[in-house]
Protein backbone atom coordinates (compact mmCIF):
# COMPACT_ATOMS: atom_id res chain seq x y z
CA UNK A 1 0.00 0.00 0.00
CA UNK A 2 1.62 3.36 -0.75
CA UNK A 3 1.93 5.47 1.95
CA UNK A 4 -0.98 8.73 2.41
CA UNK A 5 -0.06 11.91 4.57
CA UNK A 6 -3.30 12.63 5.80
CA UNK A 7 -4.23 15.86 8.05
CA UNK A 8 -4.87 13.84 10.99
CA UNK A 9 -6.41 15.75 13.35
CA UNK A 10 -5.18 13.54 16.42
CA UNK A 11 -1.61 14.07 15.50
CA UNK A 12 -1.68 10.49 16.02
CA UNK A 13 1.02 9.48 13.38
CA UNK A 14 3.68 6.94 14.20
CA UNK A 15 6.64 7.02 11.62
CA UNK A 16 9.29 4.14 12.88
CA UNK A 17 8.46 2.02 15.54
CA UNK A 18 5.06 0.44 15.17
CA UNK A 19 3.96 0.03 18.46
CA UNK A 20 0.45 -0.42 19.36
CA UNK A 21 0.76 1.32 22.97
CA UNK A 22 1.36 4.67 20.77
CA UNK A 23 -1.65 4.77 18.49
CA UNK A 24 -4.67 5.85 19.11
CA UNK A 25 -6.47 2.02 18.64
CA UNK A 26 -10.25 1.77 18.35
CA UNK A 27 -10.85 -1.65 18.20
CA UNK A 28 -14.11 -4.13 17.90
CA UNK A 29 -14.55 -7.32 17.15
CA UNK A 30 -17.94 -9.57 16.35
CA UNK A 31 -17.71 -12.45 16.97
CA UNK A 32 -20.09 -15.21 18.28
CA UNK A 33 -18.56 -15.72 21.72
CA UNK A 34 -20.68 -15.66 24.78
CA UNK A 35 -19.89 -13.69 27.57
CA UNK A 36 -20.76 -15.22 31.45
CA UNK A 37 -23.79 -13.50 33.76
CA UNK A 38 -22.06 -11.27 35.67
CA UNK A 39 -19.80 -9.56 33.02
CA UNK A 40 -23.25 -8.99 31.01
CA UNK A 41 -24.90 -7.22 33.74
CA UNK A 42 -21.82 -4.89 34.81
CA UNK A 43 -21.58 -4.40 31.16
CA UNK A 44 -25.70 -3.71 31.23
CA UNK A 45 -24.98 -1.08 33.71
CA UNK A 46 -22.22 0.21 32.22
CA UNK A 47 -24.22 1.00 28.82
CA UNK A 48 -26.63 2.90 30.42
CA UNK A 49 -24.34 5.08 32.21
CA UNK A 50 -21.91 5.48 29.24
CA UNK A 51 -24.96 6.38 27.00
CA UNK A 52 -27.12 8.59 30.18
CA UNK A 53 -26.47 11.75 27.22
CA UNK A 54 -28.62 9.41 24.96
CA UNK A 55 -31.27 8.26 27.52
CA UNK A 56 -31.67 12.46 28.51
CA UNK A 57 -32.40 12.79 24.77
CA UNK A 58 -34.92 10.42 24.38
CA UNK A 59 -36.56 11.26 27.56
CA UNK A 60 -36.19 15.41 25.83
CA UNK A 61 -37.69 13.97 22.96
CA UNK A 62 -40.30 11.95 24.61
CA UNK A 63 -41.30 15.19 26.44
CA UNK A 64 -41.37 17.49 23.72
CA UNK A 65 -43.23 15.03 21.40
CA UNK A 66 -46.51 14.35 23.79
CA UNK A 67 -48.36 17.46 23.97
CA UNK A 68 -46.55 18.79 20.48
CA UNK A 69 -50.39 18.37 19.33
CA UNK A 70 -52.64 19.87 21.70
CA UNK A 71 -53.67 23.22 22.37
CA UNK A 72 -52.69 23.06 26.52
CA UNK A 73 -49.30 21.40 25.36
CA UNK A 74 -47.44 21.06 28.67
CA UNK A 75 -50.03 21.95 30.49
CA UNK A 76 -51.59 18.44 30.06
CA UNK A 77 -49.37 17.38 32.66
CA UNK A 78 -50.63 18.68 35.50
CA UNK A 79 -54.14 18.71 34.33
CA UNK A 80 -53.96 14.79 33.19
CA UNK A 81 -53.70 13.66 36.99
CA UNK A 82 -55.82 16.04 38.28
CA UNK A 83 -58.80 14.80 35.97
CA UNK A 84 -58.07 11.02 36.97
CA UNK A 85 -57.97 12.14 40.42
CA UNK A 86 -61.34 13.62 39.82
CA UNK A 87 -62.48 10.40 38.19
CA UNK A 88 -61.73 8.29 40.73
CA UNK A 89 -63.05 10.16 43.74
CA UNK A 90 -66.35 10.92 41.99
CA UNK A 91 -66.68 6.93 41.27
CA UNK A 92 -65.80 5.97 44.40
CA UNK A 93 -67.87 8.37 46.32
CA UNK A 94 -71.09 6.86 44.27
CA UNK A 95 -70.57 3.70 44.16
CA UNK A 96 -69.03 3.08 47.79
CA UNK A 97 -70.17 5.87 49.54
CA UNK A 98 -68.18 5.64 52.27
CA UNK A 99 -64.52 6.91 52.15
CA UNK A 100 -61.45 7.88 54.10
CA UNK A 101 -60.94 11.27 55.05
CA UNK A 102 -59.69 13.82 52.92
CA UNK A 103 -60.65 11.19 50.39
CA UNK A 104 -58.86 13.18 47.65
CA UNK A 105 -55.73 13.53 48.98
CA UNK A 106 -55.55 9.86 49.90
CA UNK A 107 -56.42 8.75 46.26
CA UNK A 108 -54.19 11.10 45.12
CA UNK A 109 -50.85 9.88 47.04
CA UNK A 110 -51.46 6.40 44.97
CA UNK A 111 -52.82 7.61 41.67
CA UNK A 112 -49.46 9.99 40.62
CA UNK A 113 -46.84 7.14 41.27
CA UNK A 114 -48.95 4.58 39.68
CA UNK A 115 -49.15 6.93 36.69
CA UNK A 116 -45.57 6.86 36.53
CA UNK A 117 -45.25 3.00 36.77
CA UNK A 118 -48.17 2.23 34.39
CA UNK A 119 -47.21 4.93 31.30
CA UNK A 120 -43.42 3.97 32.24
CA UNK A 121 -44.10 0.43 31.51
CA UNK A 122 -46.38 0.81 28.64
CA UNK A 123 -43.77 3.47 26.87
CA UNK A 124 -40.75 0.61 27.86
CA UNK A 125 -42.83 -2.32 26.57
CA UNK A 126 -42.75 -0.65 22.69
CA UNK A 127 -39.17 1.41 23.52
CA UNK A 128 -37.27 -1.23 21.42
CA UNK A 129 -40.06 -2.27 18.77
CA UNK A 130 -40.59 1.02 17.83
CA UNK A 131 -37.06 1.91 17.12
CA UNK A 132 -36.76 -0.61 14.94
CA UNK A 133 -35.49 1.28 12.29
CA UNK A 134 -32.11 2.81 13.90
CA UNK A 135 -31.45 0.01 15.75
CA UNK A 136 -30.92 -1.54 12.00
CA UNK A 137 -29.18 1.51 11.55
CA UNK A 138 -26.61 2.23 13.89
CA UNK A 139 -25.00 0.07 17.07
CA UNK A 140 -25.53 1.26 20.34
CA UNK A 141 -26.50 -0.44 23.86
CA UNK A 142 -30.68 -0.99 23.28
CA UNK A 143 -30.63 -1.25 27.07
CA UNK A 144 -30.71 3.01 27.15
CA UNK A 145 -34.24 2.46 25.52
CA UNK A 146 -36.57 0.94 28.34
CA UNK A 147 -34.48 2.67 30.89
CA UNK A 148 -35.11 6.27 28.77
CA UNK A 149 -38.63 5.21 29.36
CA UNK A 150 -38.68 4.94 32.63
CA UNK A 151 -36.90 8.23 33.42
CA UNK A 152 -39.57 10.08 31.13
CA UNK A 153 -42.22 8.49 33.49
CA UNK A 154 -40.36 10.40 36.84
CA UNK A 155 -40.24 13.88 34.93
CA UNK A 156 -44.36 12.97 34.48
CA UNK A 157 -44.41 12.11 38.08
CA UNK A 158 -42.23 15.42 39.24
CA UNK A 159 -44.71 17.44 37.59
CA UNK A 160 -47.96 15.86 39.24
CA UNK A 161 -46.27 16.78 42.43
CA UNK A 162 -47.58 20.22 41.28
CA UNK A 163 -51.51 19.86 41.74
CA UNK A 164 -50.32 17.40 44.57
CA UNK A 165 -48.47 20.55 46.74
CA UNK A 166 -51.40 22.90 44.93
CA UNK A 167 -54.29 20.69 46.72
CA UNK A 168 -52.09 20.22 49.44
CA UNK A 169 -51.98 24.03 50.48
CA UNK A 170 -55.05 24.89 49.13
CA UNK A 171 -57.31 22.64 50.97
CA UNK A 172 -55.14 20.18 53.07
CA UNK A 173 -52.94 22.63 54.99
CA UNK A 174 -52.68 20.85 58.26
CA UNK A 175 -51.32 17.84 56.26
CA UNK A 176 -48.30 19.29 55.10
CA UNK A 177 -45.54 18.27 56.90
CA UNK A 178 -41.79 17.50 56.62
CA UNK A 179 -41.95 13.75 55.60
CA UNK A 180 -43.50 14.91 52.31
CA UNK A 181 -39.52 15.50 51.66
CA UNK A 182 -39.00 11.51 52.19
CA UNK A 183 -41.51 11.49 48.62
CA UNK A 184 -38.07 11.18 46.62
CA UNK A 185 -36.99 8.36 48.77
CA UNK A 186 -39.89 6.14 47.95
CA UNK A 187 -39.50 7.06 44.72
CA UNK A 188 -36.04 5.77 44.29
CA UNK A 189 -37.52 2.19 45.21
CA UNK A 190 -39.86 2.45 42.43
CA UNK A 191 -37.83 3.54 40.07
CA UNK A 192 -35.28 0.78 40.65
CA UNK A 193 -38.67 -1.89 40.53
CA UNK A 194 -40.27 -0.17 37.33
CA UNK A 195 -36.89 -0.46 35.29
CA UNK A 196 -36.59 -4.01 36.60
CA UNK A 197 -39.96 -4.82 34.60
CA UNK A 198 -39.56 -2.40 32.05
CA UNK A 199 -36.16 -3.69 31.05
CA UNK A 200 -37.39 -7.55 30.94
CA UNK A 201 -41.08 -6.37 29.06
CA UNK A 202 -38.83 -4.62 26.29
CA UNK A 203 -37.00 -7.32 25.25
CA UNK A 204 -39.90 -9.83 25.48
CA UNK A 205 -42.01 -7.80 23.35
CA UNK A 206 -39.12 -7.93 20.69
CA UNK A 207 -40.13 -11.48 20.16
CA UNK A 208 -43.72 -11.62 21.29
CA UNK A 209 -45.76 -8.88 19.87
CA UNK A 210 -48.40 -10.00 22.05
CA UNK A 211 -46.67 -8.26 25.54
CA UNK A 212 -48.46 -4.87 25.05
CA UNK A 213 -52.01 -6.27 24.87
CA UNK A 214 -51.24 -8.51 28.14
CA UNK A 215 -49.92 -5.92 29.87
CA UNK A 216 -52.40 -3.65 29.69
CA UNK A 217 -54.82 -5.48 31.01
CA UNK A 218 -52.51 -6.82 33.99
CA UNK A 219 -51.44 -3.51 34.58
CA UNK A 220 -55.55 -2.86 35.66
CA UNK A 221 -55.68 -5.91 37.27
CA UNK A 222 -53.11 -5.14 39.28
CA UNK A 223 -53.95 -1.66 40.07
CA UNK A 224 -57.11 -2.46 41.29
CA UNK A 225 -55.44 -5.53 43.25
CA UNK A 226 -53.37 -2.99 44.96
CA UNK A 227 -54.27 -0.76 48.05
CA UNK A 228 -54.72 2.99 45.75
CA UNK A 229 -58.30 3.76 46.15
CA UNK A 230 -59.08 1.57 49.53
CA UNK A 231 -56.79 1.10 52.61
CA UNK A 232 -54.48 -1.30 53.49
CA UNK A 233 -56.63 -1.61 56.83
CA UNK A 234 -59.70 -2.36 55.04
CA UNK A 235 -58.00 -5.27 53.11
CA UNK A 236 -56.46 -6.58 57.08
CA UNK A 237 -59.75 -6.98 58.05
CA UNK A 238 -60.74 -9.21 55.36
CA UNK A 239 -57.59 -11.15 55.44
CA UNK A 240 -57.68 -11.24 59.54
CA UNK A 241 -58.61 -14.94 59.13
CA UNK A 242 -56.88 -15.92 55.78
CA UNK A 243 -53.36 -15.32 56.83
CA UNK A 244 -52.47 -16.64 53.16
CA UNK A 245 -53.91 -14.42 50.73
CA UNK A 246 -52.46 -11.70 54.09
CA UNK A 247 -49.23 -12.52 53.11
CA UNK A 248 -49.78 -12.60 49.41
CA UNK A 249 -50.87 -9.30 49.60
CA UNK A 250 -48.52 -8.16 51.60
CA UNK A 251 -46.16 -9.24 48.59
CA UNK A 252 -47.68 -6.67 46.34
CA UNK A 253 -44.48 -4.19 46.09
CA UNK A 254 -47.25 -1.99 45.24
CA UNK A 255 -48.68 -2.65 48.49
CA UNK A 256 -45.32 -1.53 49.94
CA UNK A 257 -44.69 1.69 48.00
CA UNK A 258 -48.86 3.02 48.43
CA UNK A 259 -48.53 2.59 51.79
CA UNK A 260 -45.07 4.32 52.10
CA UNK A 261 -46.59 7.12 49.80
CA UNK A 262 -49.46 7.45 51.81
CA UNK A 263 -47.10 7.30 55.36
CA UNK A 264 -45.22 10.69 53.71
CA UNK A 265 -47.73 12.42 52.29
CA UNK A 266 -51.55 11.85 54.02
CA UNK A 267 -50.46 10.53 57.33
CA UNK A 268 -47.28 12.73 58.04
CA UNK A 269 -45.38 9.60 59.74
CA UNK A 270 -42.80 8.01 58.45
CA UNK A 271 -42.79 5.13 56.08
CA UNK A 272 -42.11 1.74 56.93
CA UNK A 273 -38.39 1.23 56.02
CA UNK A 274 -37.53 -2.38 56.44
CA UNK A 275 -40.28 -2.86 54.00
CA UNK A 276 -38.94 -0.58 51.71
CA UNK A 277 -35.50 -1.62 52.05
CA UNK A 278 -36.58 -5.09 51.08
CA UNK A 279 -38.07 -3.86 48.29
CA UNK A 280 -34.95 -1.95 47.25
CA UNK A 281 -33.33 -5.07 47.88
CA UNK A 282 -35.47 -7.74 45.96
CA UNK A 283 -35.69 -5.03 43.25
CA UNK A 284 -31.81 -4.92 43.07
CA UNK A 285 -31.58 -8.40 42.11
CA UNK A 286 -34.47 -7.77 39.60
CA UNK A 287 -32.93 -5.39 38.09
CA UNK A 288 -29.43 -7.14 38.02
CA UNK A 289 -31.41 -10.35 36.46
CA UNK A 290 -33.40 -7.94 33.98
CA UNK A 291 -30.59 -6.68 32.65
CA UNK A 292 -29.22 -10.25 31.90
CA UNK A 293 -32.26 -11.47 30.57
CA UNK A 294 -31.78 -8.57 28.33
CA UNK A 295 -28.66 -8.53 27.03
CA UNK A 296 -28.74 -11.97 26.41
CA UNK A 297 -31.34 -11.89 23.91
CA UNK A 298 -29.91 -8.10 22.57
CA UNK A 299 -27.86 -10.17 19.53
CA UNK A 300 -30.86 -11.17 18.04
CA UNK A 301 -32.88 -8.09 18.32
CA UNK A 302 -31.89 -6.51 14.76
CA UNK A 303 -32.11 -10.16 13.15
CA UNK A 304 -35.68 -10.60 14.83
CA UNK A 305 -37.24 -7.08 14.57
CA UNK B 1 4.95 -2.55 8.54
CA UNK B 2 5.82 0.04 6.25
CA UNK B 3 3.49 1.83 5.72
CA UNK B 4 3.62 4.04 8.28
CA UNK B 5 2.01 7.62 8.45
CA UNK B 6 -1.88 6.22 9.14
CA UNK B 7 -3.48 6.22 11.86
CA UNK B 8 -4.04 2.78 12.55
CA UNK B 9 -1.73 -0.09 12.41
CA UNK B 10 -3.41 -3.55 10.42
CA UNK B 11 -6.05 -3.49 8.19
CA UNK B 12 -9.67 -1.28 9.04
CA UNK B 13 -11.60 -4.17 8.59
CA UNK B 14 -10.77 -7.72 9.12
CA UNK B 15 -13.24 -10.46 8.21
CA UNK B 16 -12.51 -13.86 8.89
CA UNK B 17 -14.70 -16.59 7.86
CA UNK B 18 -17.75 -14.29 8.55
CA UNK B 19 -21.32 -16.53 8.58
CA UNK B 20 -24.64 -15.33 9.16
CA UNK B 21 -27.32 -17.68 9.90
CA UNK B 22 -30.83 -16.43 9.83
CA UNK B 23 -33.75 -18.64 12.08
CA UNK B 24 -37.09 -17.85 9.56
CA UNK B 25 -39.46 -18.92 12.14
CA UNK B 26 -37.95 -16.24 14.72
CA UNK B 27 -37.72 -13.15 11.93
CA UNK B 28 -41.89 -13.56 11.71
CA UNK B 29 -43.08 -11.26 13.91
CA UNK B 30 -44.33 -14.28 16.39
CA UNK B 31 -47.00 -13.79 18.81
CA UNK B 32 -47.95 -16.09 21.39
CA UNK B 33 -50.35 -18.15 19.29
CA UNK B 34 -47.64 -19.09 16.62
CA UNK B 35 -45.35 -20.64 19.43
CA UNK B 36 -47.97 -23.07 20.60
CA UNK B 37 -48.55 -23.54 17.36
CA UNK B 38 -44.96 -24.45 16.36
CA UNK B 39 -44.68 -26.25 19.57
CA UNK B 40 -47.55 -28.50 18.58
CA UNK B 41 -46.18 -29.35 15.32
CA UNK B 42 -42.32 -29.61 15.73
CA UNK B 43 -41.23 -28.65 12.05
CA UNK B 44 -37.54 -28.35 11.32
CA UNK B 45 -36.03 -24.90 11.83
CA UNK B 46 -36.11 -23.08 8.81
CA UNK B 47 -32.74 -21.95 8.79
CA UNK B 48 -30.96 -19.68 6.32
CA UNK B 49 -26.89 -18.54 5.96
CA UNK B 50 -27.15 -15.20 4.28
CA UNK B 51 -23.54 -15.22 4.80
CA UNK B 52 -21.21 -18.54 4.38
CA UNK B 53 -17.35 -18.34 4.83
CA UNK B 54 -16.67 -14.79 4.00
CA UNK B 55 -13.17 -13.49 4.52
CA UNK B 56 -11.70 -10.48 3.30
CA UNK B 57 -9.76 -7.28 4.15
CA UNK B 58 -10.10 -3.77 3.79
CA UNK B 59 -6.81 -1.61 4.43
CA UNK B 60 -7.45 2.19 5.36
CA UNK B 61 -7.46 4.13 2.64
CA UNK B 62 -8.82 1.61 0.88
CA UNK B 63 -12.92 1.75 -0.16
CA UNK B 64 -13.90 -1.91 -1.04
CA UNK B 65 -17.06 -2.52 -3.46
CA UNK B 66 -19.64 -5.38 -2.47
CA UNK B 67 -21.43 -5.70 -5.58
CA UNK B 68 -23.68 -9.12 -6.23
CA UNK B 69 -27.55 -9.44 -7.56
CA UNK B 70 -30.54 -9.18 -4.68
CA UNK B 71 -30.55 -11.55 -1.92
CA UNK B 72 -27.00 -12.03 -2.17
CA UNK B 73 -25.93 -10.82 1.11
CA UNK B 74 -24.74 -7.92 1.06
CA UNK B 75 -26.81 -6.02 3.14
CA UNK B 76 -26.02 -8.26 6.03
CA UNK B 77 -22.49 -8.00 5.56
CA UNK B 78 -22.73 -4.37 6.00
CA UNK B 79 -25.13 -5.22 8.96
CA UNK B 80 -22.65 -7.24 10.94
CA UNK B 81 -19.62 -4.39 9.83
CA UNK B 82 -21.87 -2.23 11.61
CA UNK B 83 -21.86 -4.29 14.52
CA UNK B 84 -25.78 -4.08 13.87
CA UNK B 85 -26.12 -8.28 13.88
CA UNK B 86 -23.96 -10.19 15.33
CA UNK B 87 -22.33 -13.24 12.78
CA UNK B 88 -22.98 -16.77 13.83
CA UNK B 89 -19.79 -17.71 12.86
CA UNK B 90 -16.48 -16.62 12.71
CA UNK B 91 -15.13 -12.68 13.88
CA UNK B 92 -15.10 -9.33 12.19
CA UNK B 93 -12.10 -6.96 13.84
CA UNK B 94 -12.65 -3.13 12.69
CA UNK B 95 -10.26 -0.60 13.55
CA UNK B 96 -11.53 3.00 14.23
CA UNK B 97 -14.39 4.48 14.12
CA UNK B 98 -17.83 3.18 12.25
CA UNK B 99 -20.29 5.09 10.40
CA UNK B 100 -22.93 3.57 8.61
CA UNK B 101 -25.14 4.99 5.98
CA UNK B 102 -27.63 2.17 5.36
CA UNK B 103 -30.70 3.80 4.88
CA UNK B 104 -30.83 7.20 4.91
CA UNK B 105 -33.06 8.81 7.19
CA UNK B 106 -34.75 5.58 8.21
CA UNK B 107 -34.10 6.19 12.21
CA UNK B 108 -35.53 9.67 12.42
CA UNK B 109 -37.82 10.59 14.21
CA UNK B 110 -40.33 12.19 12.04
CA UNK B 111 -42.21 14.64 15.07
CA UNK B 112 -38.97 16.09 15.52
CA UNK B 113 -37.40 19.08 13.85
CA UNK B 114 -34.08 18.73 11.57
CA UNK B 115 -31.88 20.07 14.58
CA UNK B 116 -33.51 17.67 17.16
CA UNK B 117 -32.70 14.35 14.89
CA UNK B 118 -29.25 15.48 14.27
CA UNK B 119 -28.77 15.58 18.25
CA UNK B 120 -30.47 12.68 18.75
CA UNK B 121 -28.84 10.94 15.86
CA UNK B 122 -25.26 11.38 17.13
CA UNK B 123 -26.55 10.51 20.63
CA UNK B 124 -27.39 7.11 19.17
CA UNK B 125 -24.09 7.03 17.21
CA UNK B 126 -22.33 7.74 20.46
CA UNK B 127 -20.88 11.13 19.80
CA UNK B 128 -20.39 13.64 22.48
CA UNK B 129 -22.71 15.93 22.61
CA UNK B 130 -20.50 18.95 22.46
CA UNK B 131 -19.04 17.32 19.65
CA UNK B 132 -21.85 17.70 17.99
CA UNK B 133 -22.94 20.89 18.77
CA UNK B 134 -19.52 21.89 17.29
CA UNK B 135 -20.61 20.11 14.34
CA UNK B 136 -24.10 21.52 13.86
CA UNK B 137 -23.23 24.16 11.65
CA UNK B 138 -21.60 22.12 9.11
CA UNK B 139 -24.03 19.40 8.92
CA UNK B 140 -26.84 21.95 8.74
CA UNK B 141 -24.76 23.65 6.27
CA UNK B 142 -23.81 20.65 3.92
CA UNK B 143 -27.82 19.13 4.17
CA UNK B 144 -28.77 22.84 2.63
CA UNK B 145 -32.23 22.40 3.54
CA UNK B 146 -33.12 25.97 4.53
CA UNK B 147 -35.90 26.86 7.02
CA UNK B 148 -37.00 23.51 7.38
CA UNK B 149 -34.10 22.31 9.67
CA UNK B 150 -36.09 23.62 12.18
CA UNK B 151 -39.11 22.14 11.17
CA UNK B 152 -40.87 18.48 12.48
CA UNK B 153 -39.08 15.68 9.91
CA UNK B 154 -43.33 15.10 8.69
CA UNK B 155 -42.69 18.00 6.39
CA UNK B 156 -39.57 17.18 4.99
CA UNK B 157 -39.38 15.45 1.50
CA UNK B 158 -37.82 11.93 1.03
CA UNK B 159 -34.75 13.78 -0.53
CA UNK B 160 -34.73 16.15 1.97
CA UNK B 161 -34.49 13.40 4.40
CA UNK B 162 -31.37 11.56 2.81
CA UNK B 163 -29.75 15.12 2.04
CA UNK B 164 -29.56 15.07 5.94
CA UNK B 165 -29.15 11.71 6.56
CA UNK B 166 -25.57 12.01 4.59
CA UNK B 167 -24.47 15.12 6.21
CA UNK B 168 -24.91 13.52 9.69
CA UNK B 169 -23.60 10.30 8.69
CA UNK B 170 -20.15 11.88 6.65
CA UNK B 171 -20.01 14.77 9.24
CA UNK B 172 -19.08 12.69 11.87
CA UNK B 173 -15.49 12.15 10.79
CA UNK B 174 -15.85 8.45 10.52
CA UNK B 175 -12.59 5.77 10.06
CA UNK B 176 -14.38 3.38 8.30
CA UNK B 177 -17.87 4.30 6.65
CA UNK B 178 -20.27 2.10 5.41
CA UNK B 179 -22.43 2.80 2.72
CA UNK B 180 -25.36 1.08 1.11
CA UNK B 181 -26.95 2.02 -2.08
CA UNK B 182 -27.73 5.68 -1.63
CA UNK B 183 -25.60 7.84 -3.26
CA UNK B 184 -28.27 7.96 -6.02
CA UNK B 185 -30.61 9.94 -3.60
CA UNK B 186 -31.24 14.14 -4.15
CA UNK B 187 -31.29 15.97 -7.10
CA UNK B 188 -28.85 16.07 -9.12
CA UNK B 189 -26.61 19.15 -7.25
CA UNK B 190 -26.65 17.27 -3.95
CA UNK B 191 -25.74 13.96 -5.64
CA UNK B 192 -22.56 15.80 -6.91
CA UNK B 193 -22.10 17.13 -3.76
CA UNK B 194 -22.29 13.58 -2.70
CA UNK B 195 -19.71 12.65 -4.52
CA UNK B 196 -16.69 15.23 -3.56
CA UNK B 197 -17.66 14.06 -0.37
CA UNK B 198 -17.47 10.54 -0.59
CA UNK B 199 -14.05 11.05 -2.87
CA UNK B 200 -12.33 13.29 -0.09
CA UNK B 201 -13.22 10.92 2.22
CA UNK B 202 -11.61 8.16 0.88
CA UNK B 203 -8.55 10.34 0.44
CA UNK B 204 -8.64 10.96 3.20
CA UNK B 205 -7.42 7.49 3.66
CA UNK B 206 -10.58 5.63 5.60
CA UNK B 207 -11.92 2.63 5.01
CA UNK B 208 -15.25 2.65 2.97
CA UNK B 209 -17.31 -0.59 2.26
CA UNK B 210 -20.01 0.44 -0.63
CA UNK B 211 -22.60 -1.61 -1.76
CA UNK B 212 -24.23 -0.89 -4.83
CA UNK B 213 -25.93 -1.61 -8.39
CA UNK B 214 -24.23 1.41 -9.85
CA UNK B 215 -21.49 0.12 -11.64
CA UNK B 216 -20.11 3.47 -12.83
CA UNK B 217 -19.36 4.03 -9.08
CA UNK B 218 -17.66 0.75 -8.43
CA UNK B 219 -15.13 1.54 -11.30
CA UNK B 220 -14.53 5.43 -10.39
CA UNK B 221 -14.31 5.09 -6.61
CA UNK B 222 -13.76 1.99 -5.85
CA UNK B 223 -9.93 0.29 -5.50
CA UNK B 224 -11.09 -2.95 -5.06
CA UNK B 225 -14.84 -4.84 -5.24
CA UNK B 226 -15.96 -7.92 -3.76
CA UNK B 227 -18.79 -9.92 -5.85
CA UNK B 228 -21.08 -11.92 -3.43
CA UNK B 229 -23.47 -14.70 -4.77
CA UNK B 230 -25.56 -16.83 -2.67
CA UNK B 231 -23.91 -15.70 0.67
CA UNK B 232 -20.00 -16.80 -0.82
CA UNK B 233 -17.50 -14.52 -1.95
CA UNK B 234 -17.52 -15.57 -5.87
CA UNK B 235 -14.36 -12.99 -6.97
CA UNK B 236 -12.67 -10.74 -5.30
CA UNK B 237 -9.90 -7.80 -6.79
CA UNK B 238 -9.69 -4.75 -9.59
CA UNK B 239 -12.76 -3.10 -9.84
CA UNK B 240 -13.25 -3.37 -13.56
CA UNK B 241 -12.44 -7.16 -13.53
CA UNK B 242 -14.88 -7.98 -10.64
CA UNK B 243 -17.81 -5.58 -12.43
CA UNK B 244 -17.23 -8.04 -15.59
CA UNK B 245 -17.41 -11.53 -14.00
CA UNK B 246 -20.66 -10.13 -12.43
CA UNK B 247 -22.05 -9.14 -15.65
CA UNK B 248 -21.49 -12.30 -17.46
CA UNK B 249 -23.15 -14.37 -14.68
CA UNK B 250 -26.25 -11.73 -14.54
CA UNK B 251 -26.00 -12.29 -18.16
CA UNK B 252 -25.71 -15.96 -18.18
CA UNK B 253 -28.75 -16.06 -15.31
CA UNK B 254 -30.66 -14.05 -17.38
CA UNK B 255 -30.45 -16.33 -20.68
CA UNK B 256 -31.28 -19.40 -18.59
CA UNK B 257 -34.09 -17.90 -17.35
CA UNK B 258 -35.15 -17.05 -20.62
CA UNK B 259 -34.28 -20.60 -21.45
CA UNK B 260 -36.62 -22.07 -18.89
CA UNK B 261 -39.12 -19.73 -19.68
CA UNK B 262 -38.65 -20.90 -22.89
CA UNK B 263 -38.63 -24.40 -22.28
CA UNK B 264 -41.78 -24.43 -20.20
CA UNK B 265 -43.99 -22.70 -23.26
CA UNK B 266 -42.41 -25.26 -25.46
CA UNK B 267 -44.27 -27.64 -23.12
CA UNK B 268 -46.90 -25.92 -23.22
CA UNK B 269 -47.54 -25.80 -26.94
CA UNK B 270 -46.41 -30.09 -27.49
Amino acid sequence: MPTRETANPSGASCYGTPRVATTVQLRTSYGAARPNALRLIVEGLADMWSRRQLARYLVRAELTKTGANTVLGNVWWVLDPLLQLVVYVVFVSLIVGRTSPDYPLFVFAAILPWKWFSSAINDAISSVVSRERIIKQVHFPKIVLPAASTLSGVVHFAFGLIPLFLLMVLFYRDRVVWTLLLIPLVAVVQLIFTLALAVVLSAVNVFYRDVGNVARHALRLWFYLSPALYSVEQVRRFTENQPTIGFVYGLNPFTVLFEAYRAVIYDGVLPSFVALAVLLGASMILVGAGIYFFKRLEPAFAKVL
Amino acid sequence: MPSAGTRFEGPAIDAHRLGVEYNLRLTRKTTIRHSFYNLLQPRPPTRFWALRDVTFRVDHGESLAVIGPNGAGKTTLLLVLAGIIQPSKGHVEIRGKVSSLLTLGAGFDTELSGVDNIVLAGAFMGIDSREMERRLPEIIAFADIGPFIDAPLKTYSSGMRARLGFSIATAVDPDVLLVDEVLATGDQAFREKSRQRIEQLIRAAKGIVLVTHDMNWVTTFCNRALLLEEGHVVAEGDPADVVTIYQEHSERARLEKEAEALRLRLQGVL
